[in-house]
């Protein structure tokens, strides 16, 4: 049976309203387009969308792109995946990511490639392993913010992915101190759950091209078929796939009520905080599609966000 | 037992219970101070939202402000009182487990997140009685200090009777056992299962179940869910949703008989990206 049914269900078990709740909006929407680059100038950008749609933007003059590195748009090159943040309705594209890949995982070996290094890593039982190729120039970079670059302990970085080779050029978070199999546990709490609870969203790309939805790390193991889920150092409820997730963007006053769609047992492991606008309470709390991400005002380069989620 | 002897017995509980009710609705309503904290609490759920935290806070006041009339006063005004917000509170929570019987009656604020069931509603009407008691036998807090042995034997039992009708109790103890609600608690499906088959909701819908096994179950916060396929008397194909409580020993279990693929309005679509 489908999960996306059983919201419903429960809604009717539980005599609550059958719609699903929308969070209201507060500011001008934001629109994540994405797809593969058709064309390019320095004005206007033709993407074909995961449907096979040719989208139109106009780019916006103060508009910039990251592949790898801040350029303009109209370096980014034909033929690659972009993820657009785009305002007016989805009219105007202002910031563009090409390529872009997240790789969140336990690290399983170490090499070198002549002056790179390579990664391999663990990245949950869904998303299976993935080669990193560390380029010499990003090295220094990621090792500061991964100082235990060894086998057992987690690895978080931001790169592009071209032509089926994973490079990393962004570390993504401060790595934790502790191997992936010790993760603190979640402060006692003789309290009631409070409905909305506080901490670092992440985004990841082990979700459909262009799909909106979230992957939760608090899943009972036997509903998921995830051996790795339940964990968190955050005092998360237990919710299931198919659960709508209300994610809130504390920095920017952005809101949604999202599925969710896969289990988010790497984010479960990562007790850091989000230093986006203030410092968020410890815990990584929810990991969005890149394109709910985006649309909540995350900028993909980032890795994160101060977030508040509760069940929609 | 003379009447007045119950009466302050009865004094005594109401204080208490009043007492305490109302300092554990004013610490709840402290402690979510965002929007939405009281969204899943009776009786905030059957007001528009922003009223939910004023009804709180008023609800805790009138608390205080009654235990304290019955304690320093003789005057009817607060007896009176008691009994009708003892009566209106029953009212309530029938009302609040009819209209949605997923929601806490709140009653010690978030203590009480579990679903009003027989047993809040039988502890109101026993409030109740202790209330009219106590209006119509006049007896104030200087009969609660010097209290005899029938009174102390009268509230002790009245407490335990007391204890027996509050859900509360088990989820208490069980956070202070766990450290965590029940929310936060791993509780194995087959659990659930046992005390499934156990209810009479069950008993009441087996006769429309087609399978022995559930075709899904999942969990969500404090429920878990079963889907049983079912086939309803007009021989059309239905499916049977249980949700049950997963705190307290005799839990709470809801049932809906859902009928074809009319599941209400869905999102145009909630795929699974991983696994599946």
């Amino acid at each position: 049976m489908g999960v996306e049914r059983r919201h419903a269900l429960a809604s009717k078990a539980l005599g609550r309203s059958l719609v699903p709740p929308q969070a209201e909006e507060e500011n001008p929407a934001l629109t994540a387009v994405t797809g593969e680059i058709l064309d390019v100038s320095p004005h206007l950008i033709i993407v074909e969308n995961p449907e096979g749609v040719e989208e139109r933007l106009v780019i916006a003059p103060w508009a910039t792109a990251w592949r790898g590195s801040v350029i303009t748009p109209a370096d980014l090159p034909t033929g690659s995946r972009v993820v657009i943040r785009a305002r007016q309705s989805g009219r105007v594209a202002d910031r563009l990511w090409g390529d872009v890949t997240r790789v969140t995982g336990v690290i399983l070996s170490m090499g070198r490639d002549g002056r790179d290094r390579t990664v391999e890593l663990h990245c949950g039982p869904h998303r299976g392993t993935r080669e990193v190729v560390i380029p010499y120039g990003a090295s220094g970079r990621i090792a500061v913010r991964h100082p235990r670059l060894e086998p057992g302990y987690l690895f978080d970085a931001i790169g592009t992915r071209v032509e089926g080779v994973t490079t990393a050029y962004l570390p993504a978070t401060s790595q934790p101190p502790y191997r992936a199999t010790a993760v603190p546990p979640p402060p006692p709490a003789y309290n009631g759950v409070q409905s909305r609870i506080s901490g670092a969203a992440a985004w990841s790309d082990a979700f459909d091209e262009g799909e909106a939805g979230v992957a939760y790390p608090m899943l009972e193991r036997a509903d998921s078929q995830c051996d790795d889920a339940g964990v968190s150092c955050t005092g998360l409820p237990y919710l299931s796939l198919g659960s709508m997730l209300y994610v809130g963007n504390v920095c920017e006053s952005r809101a949604a009520v999202l599925p969710i769609v896969a289990c988010g047992c790497m984010a479960g492991r990562f007790c850091d905080r989000c230093v986006e606008c203030g410092t968020s309470p410890r815990g990584r709390i929810a990991e969005l599609s890149p394109a709910s991400f985006v649309e909540l005002g995350g900028d993909l380069t980032n890795g994160c966000f101060n977030a508040r989620v509760g069940l929609g | 037992m003379a009447p007045e002897t119950l009466a302050t017995a009865a004094l005594a509980l109401v204080v208490l219970l009043l007492f305490l009710g109302g300092s554990a609705k004013a610490a709840t309503a402290g402690s979510h101070a965002e929007p939405g904290g009281l969204a899943r609490l009776g009786p905030g759920v059957l007001v528009p939202e922003r009223w939910r935290k004023p009804v709180m806070i008023f609800c805790a006041g009138a608390e205080v402000v009654l235990a304290a009339g019955l304690v320093f006063t003789a005057s009817p005004l607060p007896r009176w009182g008691t009994v009708t917000f003892f009566s209106v509170a029953t009212y309530v929570l029938w009302e609040l487990r009819r209209r949605r019987p997923d929601v806490g009656c709140g009653c010690f604020g978030d203590a009480s997140g579990s679903p009003v069931g027989l047993r809040s509603i039988g502890r109101a009407v026993v409030l109740t009685g202790a209330a009219v008691l106590v209006a119509v036998v006049p007896v104030t807090g200087r009969n609660l200090l010097s209290p005899s042995w029938h009174t102390l034997i009268a509230f002790g039992a009245g407490l335990a009777l007391l204890a027996v009708l509050s859900p509360e109790m088990e989820e208490s103890l069980a956070r202070v056992r766990h450290r965590a609600p029940c929310e936060q608690r791993p509780i194995a499906a087959p659990k659930a299962l046992a005390r499934l088959r156990s209810s009479s909701e069950w008993r009441s819908h087996l006769d429309l179940l087609t399978a022995a096994e559930p075709s899904d179950t999942w969990r969500e916060l404090c429920w878990r869910f079963f889907v049983y396929p079912a086939r309803v008397a007009s021989g059309a194909e239905a499916d049977v949703v249980f949700a049950v409580y997963l705190s307290g020993r005799r839990p709470p279990v809801r049932v809906a008989v859902v009928e074809g693929e009319a599941a209400g309005p869905l999102r145009k679509s909630i795929g699974v990206s991983a696994g599946h």
